[in-house]
């Protein structure tokens, strides 16, 4: 590639993103997490996207930035991070000689790729895009002519399969019910309506002697409440006697 | 970027450039300092507290000594942490508050040490897009801080913020759209040109709301701070960071209500053009001067952040996402279908102003027709919810039925429950024994 | 700064011609995407119960419309959407069979007389299946009508696919026509786990074919400097000297749209999917993406690279090989009656491929008449399927069809029809198909690739009749498949396959006649 045409400047910013992006994408595939991998497939898209602007397509790189990074790199940390596919990969392999095939054909395709490309961009000057973006006042204006004219069928039906991306999604994943959800007030209404105990447990109360959960709670008139013991400690015959002493003591500092 | 429309901005000398970088930073930095004093200052005064009085005039210094004091206090990297993406996470959290700031117009082109440069860093055709890019970029930091801690409620703390700001950013670059169809430009500076005559605010009331609603949201401020909610999540993303590192956070969060502050002044309130009564002084908008009107309407923004502060209550997470993905993002897209049709119709069909009235009349006619049916419908549910707790009230009341740890619904029969029961026998044992 | 308003204001007061649409051209579509649009709406905001009757009104009526509109269209010969569409006679025919052939599939998958909970699809597909919300939502009679625009968007795609006149156009069309039916594939009412991994299947290998097609495209884009199909074949003409790129191009996008049609080495989802997804939604896929893609793949290879067929016709010849020994070798070792006649499909795409390398008129013409013809068998063998069953829902396993013969003699007549007709034996559809198909092979030279068609056709053969020998000179056993009664959808549906494909086998010439004046595509 020449940069006969290339500043200083769009030359230092070809290196350093260039390089970063490579580096992004080596690092996708080689990273042991999953969370890793998305993290420097997030750095490789940013850096093509200043190379983008740094190529005179301003919208393409915000976008770019917008929707891969901002968007679509996000969904995929959230599903990894909610999920939490964490794990590193499992390296045995379930079909023999595959990765050494994977790696061959890999190789093979990286080959007549550089070869094909490599062949046909030597000697092509660099054009830029300059005069295009001059053609319609500017980058933004040029990208709506085109849409708008020339590709606006495209684009229409582009729509067709955005409305099946979130049906698809929707017939999916959104889960209905086969009877209404109970609302909050439903639910509290039952809670206090059922036979149920409606609050917290009563704690060991005012005149507790002990706060241990084998020792049954004191109510305010000083009988031991039976519901604050844990049933498991009940089954298990594991609850401890109130001292009667001490609500007989009670009752009688009550009647002075 | 070398493009013919933009001849003042990237032909700056070197200079020029370091001295606006140098600004912009000193600015952001100072800004913050004042607005975590002013908050302090704003919420006390409105809870009848004093507030902090103690350091500098009116305590002016009190948060430049909380910044020294956070900076020198003992790091704690808790174990489990992946050290790296922790490290890096505040740091793109606060870079990425510096940055978007670069496209924020302060004021006309002034001379500047013998060059004639705009009061602003750098502009391009589509910067409004960059800021929105840039707080894309943002949110990284928050999501890796929460998951690099390794521990749930940082990780829950920063799902909840990078949904809630996702979920948000789509408000807001939506209600953008009306601006650039009005502006015909995403250039922070050209949509600041367009607003000559009139506001965008006033011409475009409705995107103007959506946006300070969004722009609430996208901060994690209140009443949208759920991501710090302390009674569920204890701090958020940033739980588990301290000393510089939670400074960067914050320092991020305060950055980013000026930028959004100074986002909506740009778009919608004119950006740095005298308002109405200054305007009538020539030299109002030239030279320096437009940066004090800059500054005053973006403190107006950051007063009205911390007036919610002050007075709302935390939203439900479920509410606020449903008031985000139902209300805002529809409403929006309604807003730009009306806009876009009245460009439509203005461009391309001659139409007289009474034909426009007309139709519009018609319009609000059936609006107002819709709401009176809707009216009449919700008002014939709230009766009926009226007459049914009347009938409710009318049944017998028993104090006596119940009503542990709260009264007896009306109608409630006495019925010895499970809980009595025991508790009574339990009493006679005690007596007995 | 004022120059620089005034020179936006000088823009905008040059306002840009906006794009006049010739709506006629576009008619077919338009009216199939449009009742997907309205489709959606009706699941929005109709209630339940007047779903399913609201959509079925609006499918038929929309594709009877596009049909309409396409016989109307007749002779015509242009361009559209400003040359992004092209409307030429190959293409129209293409269109009309894909929207037959959905009328029919839209019928299969309406039909609610065969499972006794209804019709082939999942109550709810959001539904995990074996949980008590999957056995709660059945009992109670749901069912997901959304499959309709899902449906009618497929439709749409495939109708755009093989117009599409540029690469653009090309792949957003193999995308729309795709998507939908990645989602339906996934639920089936029966076996959903099955459904749902064949799904997947074919949504993660078809975004990876998608991939290399995008590629290649890209790649094309770079050699050529356009995306239209014209201004590629301008330029391959054009071409002197160093071609690898254009070579490369090419192989990425014929690797994208072999995959679609199930070709050797890109077959692998085919069996699973076939197997899968629901049947009635098999039925139409296999026949209507068939057409689609080759439509696209023969537009692709004739008109944008037909400059340099001697480039690419050694790789159709590799694949198209590959195709026919592969598909026919493996269908020989099935036991589950859609995996063979998935393998047989491949086996099948194989030998239009033989059609497609010659190319010349007459090649496409047998391509064509083959595609039409395999597409009505198709449908009606999968009809006869979805009636084959046993308490468990279909019986697919061949044990299962023993005997059939002697207990429903004449749903399995028709089935041995359909049978022999793939297998190519004479006064069937197939015979004519592959007649015209290698006959036009050999005209073009290309005599070694008919001798491997006619072994892998022997070949083929073998599993054909094993069938209809199982069927009819077996004895029926307990485990013997019962055939159900389906409702008038069903019936008119393997009765239109069932013609079709003897009417084809006895009387072709009006179909051919009618390819034939079509003339070649728009180039």
């Amino acid at each position: 590639m020449t940069f006969v045409e290339a500043n200083t400047g769009e030359a230092v910013v070809f290196w350093i993103c260039a390089i970063l992006s490579v580096a992004g994408a080596i690092g996708l595939i080689t990273s042991r997490k999953a969370v890793h991998s998305a993290l420097w497939m997030a750095l490789t898209m940013i850096n093509l996207a200043v190379l983008y602007i740094a190529n005179s397509a301003p919208f393409l790189g915000m976008v770019q930035i917008i929707v891969y990074t901002g968007a679509v790199m996000m969904l995929f940390l959230f599903v990894l991070m909610v999920v939490g596919v964490d794990a590193s990969d499992s390296l045995i392999e379930t079909i023999k000689g595959q990765r050494w095939a994977a790696i061959f054909l890999g190789l093979t395709l990286t080959v007549v790729l550089v070869w094909g490309i490599g062949s046909a961009l030597a000697g092509v000057p660099a054009v830029g895009l300059e005069a295009a973006n001059r053609e319609d006042g500017g980058n933004v204006q040029g990208i709506a002519h085109l849409i708008f004219t020339d590709y606006l069928i495209v684009f229409e039906v582009t729509s067709a399969l955005l409305i099946t991306a979130a049906m698809g999604a929707m017939v999916l994943a959104h889960r209905e019910h086969w009877q209404p959800k109970p609302t909050q007030a439903e639910l509290s209404q039952a809670r206090f309506l059922g036979a149920g105990h409606p609050g917290n447990l009563p704690g060991p109360g005012t005149f507790a002697r002990h706060n241990a959960v084998d020792t049954p709670g004191l109510l305010p008139d000083g009988t031991p409440a039976e519901v604050s013991i844990p049933g498991a400690l009940k089954a298990r015959g594991d609850v401890q006697p109130v001292d009667i002493e001490d609500v007989h003591a009670i009752e009688e500092a009550d009647s002075l | 970027m070398t493009n013919g429309q933009f001849g003042f901005f990237g032909t700056d000398p070197w200079g020029i450039v370091i001295v606006k970088v140098l600004g912009i930073f000193a600015l952001l930095v100072l800004l913050t300092l004042f607005t975590i004093w002013w908050e302090r200052r704003v919420v006390s005064r409105m809870q009848n507290r004093i507030g902090p009085n103690r350091v500098g005039p009116f305590g002016l210094l009190q948060s430049l000594m909380d910044g020294f004091k956070l900076a020198l206090k003992e790091e704690i990297v808790p174990k489990g942490v992946h050290l790296a993406v922790y490290w890096i996470a505040p740091i793109v959290s606060a870079t990425m508050a510096f940055v978007a700031f670069a496209v924020i117009p302060f004021g006309p082109v002034v001379e500047m040490f013998g060059t004639y440069t705009p009061l602003q860093l750098t502009d391009f055709p589509v910067s409004v897009l960059y800021v929105l890019a840039i707080a894309s970029i943002g949110i990284y930091g928050i999501v890796l801080a929460g998951w690099s801690s390794g521990s749930i409620y940082p990780l829950l703390g920063s799902l909840r913020s990078s949904a809630q700001m996702i979920s948000y950013e789509i408000a807001m670059g939506l209600s953008f759209v009306a601006v650039f169809l009005y502006a015909g430009s995403m250039s922070t500076s050209e949509i600041v040109t367009a607003q000559q005559p009139v506001w965008f605010a006033v011409i475009l009331l409705p995107s103007f709301l959506i946006y300070v609603t969004a722009m609430v949201g996208e901060t994690n401020r209140a009443p949208f701070d759920l991501p710090e909610a302390e009674g569920e999540l204890v701090g958020g993303f940033h739980t588990e960071y301290s000393s510089m590192k939670f400074a960067l956070f914050f320092l991020a969060e305060y950055i980013n209500m000026v930028t959004v502050s100074a986002l909506a002044t740009t778009l919608f309130l004119g950006g740095w053009q005298a308002p109405w009564p200054l305007s009538l002084w020539e030299g109002a908008n030239t030279g320096y001067w437009p940066i004090l009107w800059w500054l005053a309407k973006v403190q107006i923004f950051i007063f009205i952040f911390i007036w919610l502060r002050g007075t709302l209550p935390r939203l439900r997470y479920d509410q606020f996402m449903k008031f985000g993905w139902k209300v805002l993002i529809p409403v929006s897209i309604a807003w730009i279908l009306i806009v876009a049709t009245a460009r439509v119709v203005r461009n391309e069909m001659t139409i007289s102003t009474t034909q426009i009235l007309l139709s519009g009349g018609i319009v609000i006619a059936l609006l107002l027709v819709a709401s009176w049916l809707l009216q009449a419908r919700a008002d014939r549910k709230a009766d009926a919810k009226e007459q049914e707790f009347a009938e409710a009230q009318a049944r017998p009341f028993d104090a006596m039925a119940g009503g542990y740890p709260v009264p007896p619904m009306p109608g409630q029969q006495a019925e010895l429950t499970t809980r009595r029961a025991t508790a009574s026998t339990t009493t006679q044992e005690a007596i007995d024994g | 700064m004022n120059a620089v308003v005034e020179a936006v204001r000088a823009v905008e007061e040059t306002p840009w011609v906006m794009p006049t649409l010739d709506y006629k051209l576009l008619a077919p579509i338009l009216i199939i995407l449009g009742a997907g649009v309205v489709s959606v709406l009706f699941e929005a905001l109709l209630p339940r119960a007047a779903r399913r009757p609201a959509q079925l009104v609006l499918v038929f009526v929309s594709l009877v419309a596009a049909l309409v509109s396409i016989i109307a269209l007749q002779g015509s010969r242009s361009l559209s959407g400003r040359g992004a569409l092209v409307v030429d006679g190959p293409g129209l025919i293409m269109q009309g069979t894909i929207v037959i052939i959905a009328i029919l599939g839209a019928m299969l998958m309406a039909e609610r007389g065969l499972d006794p909970s209804g019709d082939a699809f999942a109550a709810r597909a959001s539904a995990l299946p074996g949980s008590e919300d999957e056995r709660q939502f059945t009992a109670r009679g749901y069912f997901q009508t959304e499959i309709w625009p899902f449906f009618l968007f497929a439709v749409g795609g495939m109708l755009l696919f093989p117009v599409a006149n540029d690469l653009l156009m090309m792949f957003v069309a193999l995308e729309v026509m795709s998507l939908p039916l990645y989602l339906l594939t996934g639920m089936a009412r029966r076996r959903r786990l099955l459904s749902q991994e064949a799904a997947l299947k074919y949504f993660v290998l078809g975004a990876f074919s998608s991939a290399f097609f995008l590629y290649g495209a890209a790649l094309l884009y770079g050699y050529t400097g356009t995306i239209s199909f014209p201004g590629i074949a301008a330029a391959v003409s054009s071409t002197t000297g160093q071609t690898g790129l254009l070579l490369v191009a090419v192989a990425l996008l014929g690797a994208g749209l072999l995959f679609k049609i199930g070709a050797a080495p890109f077959h692998q989802w085919t069996p699973d999917v076939y197997q899968g997804a629901p049947t009635p939604l098999t039925g139409f896929m296999a026949a209507a993406v068939k057409i689609a893609a080759f439509g696209a793949l023969l537009r692709l290879f004739y008109v944008a690279l037909g400059g340099m067929r001697w480039d690419w016709a050694p790789m159709l010849w590799v694949v198209a090989i590959l195709t026919m020994l592969i598909g026919s070798v493996i269908a020989l070792t099935q036991s589950d009656i859609k995996r063979m006649i998935a393998y047989s499909s491949i086996a099948q795409a194989g030998f239009i491929l033989v059609g497609v390398v010659a190319a010349t008129p007459a090649g496409l013409a047998g391509a064509l008449f083959y595609l039409i013809a395999y597409a009505f068998t198709t449908i009606g063998i999968f009809a006869i399927i979805m009636m084959v069953r046993d308490e468990n829902g279909e019986a697919t396993h061949l044990s299962k069809w023993a005997g059939l013969g002697r207990r429903s003699p004449f749903v399995a007549t028709i089935f041995a029809v359909f049978m022999l007709s793939l297998a190519g034996i004479p006064l069937t559809s197939g015979f004519i198909g592959k007649f015209s198909v290698f006959t036009a092979a050999i005209a073009a030279d290309d005599t070694w690739l008919v001798i491997v068609a006619v072994i892998a056709s022997l070949i083929a053969a073998f599993f054909y009749l094993r069938v209809v020998v199982l069927m009819f000179f077996t004895e029926a056993t307990d485990e013997t498949a019962e055939v159900a009664v389906p409702s008038v959808f069903t019936t008119v549906a393997l009765a239109a396959g069932a013609t079709v494909t003897v009417l084809l086998g006895i009387y072709p010439q009006p179909l051919l006649d009618l390819i034939i004046n079509a003339g070649v595509f728009v180039r």
